[in-house]
């Protein structure tokens, strides 16, 4: 048993030495991001703020995407219990992927790149990698965990207790060592590290849409959910530590099946073993459209069925709403003085965030082909009658087809389970979902557009768009609970866009959109014609 | 008839720094040229600008008498091209790939790949991740041998491959220079393209240093000779066309001049050879000649 992970020490203090700028980027800054809006919030709490923020928060579309409170008046509520409810799930899950990331690139990934090989060969226990980092990744997050706590509780601030501060950043860190477990699981089944960080990913993905159905509908299911074990705890109301024991557990048992996995196969394989290929190519491969719908064949599959249980997972919620607001008196009156109904308003919410999530299929098309010139894949095509126009409009043509397809998979899912769920009360039907969803393709032509004028002039720069993308999102939603100037919101592509069916379309805004991206397009493709391919960079 | 590949004065700035000064050579119809220098003299460099993969910012290049960035796509469908790095989708086989880049090159050979697979013992059911560096390389040079065309460029394509399998591109590259195809064959070692070469290009930082066949280069440089022999071998140091001489007891090493060569083995005949090694230049010494003039 010892010799499996002879000297996992030494790989461990190997690695900490290795990472330890990573570390303190990693832990300052998820740290950070955690704690330090605290005063910010105070800001906000202040006069009839922690009031409004209450019934923003009850919203179930909120609900859906933060979590629940376990206050039940808006007078108990506190700057704690907002903090709590607005940031634990979110760090939590921040902090779930960062240690995905690290775990496979220590483990699976290495593996793949045949460095693991080399380390075994120096009287290294077969497991002790896997020991080694997994044991890295727990003292980062116990750091993390200590950071947030002492950054919290430095801020001196109202209702942000000791105790409490001290559960906010476990759970964050506990939140990252399920991750870490989860990540060791997939790193040993799946038989290379792209598939083990995506089906990790992707897990994680599940949990976060499957509780988002169980926090509207019925809190108690989502404590069978791991990713329940962390924001649940309640922080600074509750101070439920038990869920973290489940959690501890859990990672423990998650941990111990991964290493059992390992214990069990061969260095470089998995347990979803290579099939042999074929030794002809089948006539669908043979053209540029044929080799991209192949390479990315993956990914698209991936999300569009993410896309699908997405919006299935939220169509569910609308069932729960009526009784939701039969139960929430000050809700029930906000809606009808409005004049929407609860179920357009959340449409018109949830829309916007789904096809800002949509938007990262296309970018990813687009940002493939840049990442296939960089790793060479293409020197050998760019010698044959395939011409640069042929490369980028393919992409684009892909792209675009996948936004279209992901808006319908997204849209048609929430829709058609929504109209079930709600049965015979049912206001809406599933062309006013459909048309909700579509309503917000030119963002996602916009964001395509920005994709391919990164990859046209400035293609190392193609990651960025995600970071636009990331902070868009941010604004949308921080948008709904701060007051923020006109024009910062708009920064923000999806600002432009009226909510529907909340509100009315709007054409020139939509014409407006399209046409700017179809121009962006057009300009990238200028640069892409001209530039140099860049190879090896 | 007019040359291949015609470059003159090409010129390649990444940012600041300055790949490529001035580079100047010609390939004929029917000739094998080799394109010889150190690691990051600029050979890829001249060679992706020929391909128009890369822009250049000045000289005049063609292919068949056509520029290489205008009328690139003219010129590729007369071309075959192997990276000095061959890269594939790891989800794809090789048998896949190889037919993905005959299908998008058009004109390939069926039974020539089928033949070349086996000459080359090449898995084409495996998953190309599965591929070891030659392995790979085998996959491109497979597809670029497979198709007809007027010109094959070949950039450092045995780098990877064993001396079997070396032996055998050269075969195979034999076979195509003995039907009147152009060949551009690129390499950091001087012997890789001794055997094909009807005219050796030599570039360094960014410059040609030399052109010629390998006899005229050869004649420039010195072999390395080391020698034992019965008699005094400090003899050896008077003899005309030995530089460099470093004696330890009776056996001593010399560079000697290739044309002085006759004069040198009989003057050590007269002493008595127990022990005779000669080395022939490598890129190194013929860099090292030129720089002394
Ligand atoms: N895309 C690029 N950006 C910056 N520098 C480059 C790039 N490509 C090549 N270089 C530099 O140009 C020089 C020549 O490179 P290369 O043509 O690859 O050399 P060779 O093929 O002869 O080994 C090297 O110093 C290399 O670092
Ligand atoms: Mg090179």
């Amino acid at each position: 048993m010892k010799e499996k992970f002879s000297r996992w020490d030494i790989l461990f203090v190997q690695y900490l030495k290795r990472d330890w700028k990573k570390i303190i980027v990693w832990v300052l800054g998820l740290g950070l991001f955690s704690a330090a809006y605290v005063p910010a919030f105070e800001e906000i709490t202040k006069g009839q703020g922690l009031l409004g923020m209450y019934e923003t928060l009850q919203n179930p579309a909120m609900i859906s995407m933060v979590g629940p409170t376990p206050i039940e008046t808006a007078a108990d509520y506190t700057l704690g219990a907002m903090y709590a409810q607005e940031m634990v799930l979110f760090c939590g899950l921040f902090a779930m992927i960062i240690a995905v990331l690290h775990v496979i690139s220590h483990t699976r990934k290495e593996e793949d790149l045949g460095l693991t090989e080399l380390v075994r060969s120096f009287q290294i226990g077969r497991q002790a990698n896997s020991l080694a980092v997994i044991s890295e990744t727990v003292i980062i997050n116990v750091l993390l965990t200590l950071f947030i706590w002492g950054v919290m509780m430095s801020f001196g601030a109202d209702t942000i207790s000791a105790e409490g501060s001290f559960l906010f950043g476990a759970s964050v860190g506990m939140a990252g060592v399920i991750g870490a477990g989860i990540a060791l699981v997939m790193a040993q089944i799946m038989s290379t590290s792209s598939a083990a960080t995506g089906s990790a990913l992707g897990i994680i993905g599940l949990l976060y849409i499957v509780r988002a159905g169980t926090d509207v509908s019925n809190v108690g299911l989502s404590m069978i959910n791991p990713l329940g074990w962390t924001y649940l705890t309640y922080p600074f109301t509750e101070n439920n530590w038990s869920l973290l024991i489940c959690a501890l557990i859990f990672s423990i048992i998650v941990v111990t099946i991964a290493f059992a996995l390992e214990g069990a196969r061969d260095m470089g394989a998995g347990y979803l073993p290579e099939r042999e290929g074929r030794e002809r190519a089948k006539k669908s491969l043979l053209s540029v459209r044929g080799l991209f719908i192949k390479i990315n064949k993956g990914v698209i599959i991936g999300w569009m069925i993410a896309f699908v249980v997405m919006g299935a997972a939220y169509g569910s919620i609308y069932g729960d709403m009526q009784t939701f607001l039969e139960s929430n008196e000050m809700m029930k009156q906000m809606f009808t003085h409005s004049g929407v109904s609860i179920e357009e308003s959340f449409t018109g919410t949830i829309m916007m965030v789904m096809t800002g999530l949509v938007s990262i299929l296309p970018i990813a098309i687009i940002n493939k082909l840049f990442s296939e010139e960089s790793r060479l894949h293409l020197s050998q095509l760019y010698a044959t009658k395939v011409t640069r126009g042929q490369l980028y409009w393919t992409s684009i043509g892909l792209a675009i087809i996948a936004g279209f397809v992901g808006i319908l998979l997204a849209a048609g899912g929430l829709g058609g389970i929504a109209i079930t769920a709600m049965g015979d009360s049912s206001t809406m039907n599933i062309f006013d979902f459909l048309a909700a969803g579509y309503n917000f393709l030119p963002s996602v032509l916009f964001l395509t557009g920005l994709a391919t004028l990164a990859l046209g002039w400035a293609p190392r720069l193609g990651r960025v768009v995600y970071v636009y993308l990331g902070y868009s999102f941010l604004l949308n939603y921080f948008g709904g609970i701060l007051d923020l100037p006109d024009w910062f919101s708009k920064t923000a592509i999806q600002s432009w866009i009226p909510r529907m069916p909340m509100e009315d379309f709007d054409a020139p805004i939509f014409i407006a959109i399209t046409v700017i991206s179809i121009a962006l397009v057009i300009i990238g493709y200028l640069g892409y014609s001209r530039r140099d391919m860049i190879e090896g960079a | 008839m007019t040359e291949v590949v015609k470059v003159h004065g090409l010129q390649k700035k990444f940012g600041k720094f300055q790949a490529l000064k001035d580079v100047t050579f010609t390939v004929e119809p029917g000739e094998v040229v080799g394109f010889i220098g150190p690691n990051g003299a600029g050979k890829s460099t001249t060679i992706r600008t020929l391909l128009g993969i890369i822009k250049r910012d000045a000289g005049n290049v063609e292919i068949f008498g056509k520029d290489v960035w205008k009328d690139s796509l003219d010129i590729h469908k007369r071309i075959s091209y192997v990276p000095g790095d061959v890269s594939l989708w790891g989800s794809l086989t090789g048998g896949e790939i190889i037919d993905l880049f005959l299908k998008l090159h058009g004109g390939g050979d069926k039974q020539k790949r089928d033949y070349l697979i086996k000459r080359f013992e090449l898995d084409p059911k495996k998953k190309a991740k599965g591929y070891s560096k030659g392995n790979r390389q085998k996959v491109g040079l497979i597809a670029a041998l497979s198709v007809d065309s007027d010109l094959y460029i070949f950039d450092e394509p045995t780098s990877g491959l064993d001396p079997l399998m070396e032996a055998i591109f050269q075969e195979e590259v034999e076979k195509i220079k003995e039907s009147g195809k152009s060949i551009l064959l690129s390499s950091h070692i001087l012997s890789e393209v001794e055997r094909l070469a009807d005219k050796v290009v030599i570039i360094r930082q960014g410059e040609i240093v030399e052109t010629g066949t390998l006899d005229d280069l050869r004649h420039l440089a010195r072999s390395t000779v080391t020698l034992e022999t019965e008699g005094d071998v400090a003899e050896m140091n008077k003899v005309n066309g030995v530089f460099d001489f470093k004696q330890t007891d009776n056996q001593a090493t010399f560079s000697a001049d290739n044309q002085y060569l006759n004069e040198i083995l009989m003057e050590a005949s007269k002493l008595g050879v127990k022990k005779f090694e000669s080395v022939p230049p490598t890129l190194e010494d013929l860099f090292m000649r030129h720089y002394e003039g």
